[in-house]
């Protein structure tokens, strides 16, 4: 046997509640991006620092749910906490973000 | 949805539409003006006064806050973790569940408690009765 099978036979895991946190974490990740789209354009960003601007707020985003959500305490939350919260559904967002931050350039700069 | 998760998307919201209208009148006050009536070095014409940045910033920041505080709370994923809480949970009384509200780890759209299996399990059967009904049926003729 494994010892990550081992490890998942002594200390299961409830595969309900990882999908329960995962679908929060994308609703939280997918309402941000549209946020920072309309900041990214109010602000008149272009090309490659509004994609920082996007990952740096994504960090913010992350760590708000590492230390505000789940309580400092991510592993009780996420199985594998560096992979599916600091990095998970990030790029999925994305283009909700690009589509708000374009808009938002139009129209401020119209 | 929390009062204070509320209240900070209410103040985020309401700074991020102000932030947003006062960068769209700069813009249109800025792009009316007639070109000697421009500073020379128009880079500073066209970028957005400081004021209005920091405002957007802090509007997204406090959005964030707000929106992250407002998400429904997440569920332990270990299996002891998840099976003690839910056990807890079918001993209260409405009003405490009530009172745990969207905390509840159980509750409607889930699976439920794990060990319902082994609360409800059959009793004794009760031998004499069923060959005293058994009895009768053959008395009567043994037709059903």
């Amino acid at each position: 046997m494994l010892p990550e099978e081992r490890e998942l036979a002594l200390n299961p895991i409830v595969q309900e509640s990882v999908q329960h946190n995962k679908r929060t974490l994308l609703n939280t990740r997918n309402m941000t991006a549209s946020l920072f789209g309309v900041a990214a354009g109010t602000l008149g960003l272009e090309s490659y620092p509004g994609f920082l601007f996007y990952a740096v707020l994504s960090v913010l985003v992350s760590a708000l749910v590492h230390f505000v959500a789940a309580d400092g305490r991510p592993e009780r939350y996420f199985y594998r906490p560096g992979r599916e919260l600091w990095a998970g559904e990030v790029l999925g967002p994305l283009s909700s973000y690009v589509l708000t931050w374009t808009l938002f350039y139009g129209l401020v700069r119209a | 949805m929390n009062p204070i998760a509320g209240l900070l998307n209410f103040i985020g919201f309401l700074l991020l539409t102000h932030a947003v209208y006062s960068a769209h009148e700069h813009s249109a006050l800025f792009a009316n003006l007639p070109p000697t009536a421009a500073p020379t070095g128009s880079p500073a014409v066209t970028s957005l006064p400081t004021d209005i940045v920091l405002e957007t910033l802090a509007s997204v920041v406090v959005l964030c806050v707000g929106i992250v505080l407002a998400s429904p709370p997440l569920k332990p994923i270990q299996w002891r973790v998840w099976a003690g809480r839910i056990e807890r949970e079918e001993r209260m009384t409405p009003e405490q569940k009530a009172r745990l509200g969207n905390r509840r780890v159980g509750g409607p759209g889930t699976s439920g408690n794990p060990f319902r299996v082994l609360e409800e399990r059959m009793g004794f059967w009760d031998v004499r009765s069923k060959r005293k009904e058994f009895a009768d049926w053959v008395r009567e003729g043994g037709k059903s």
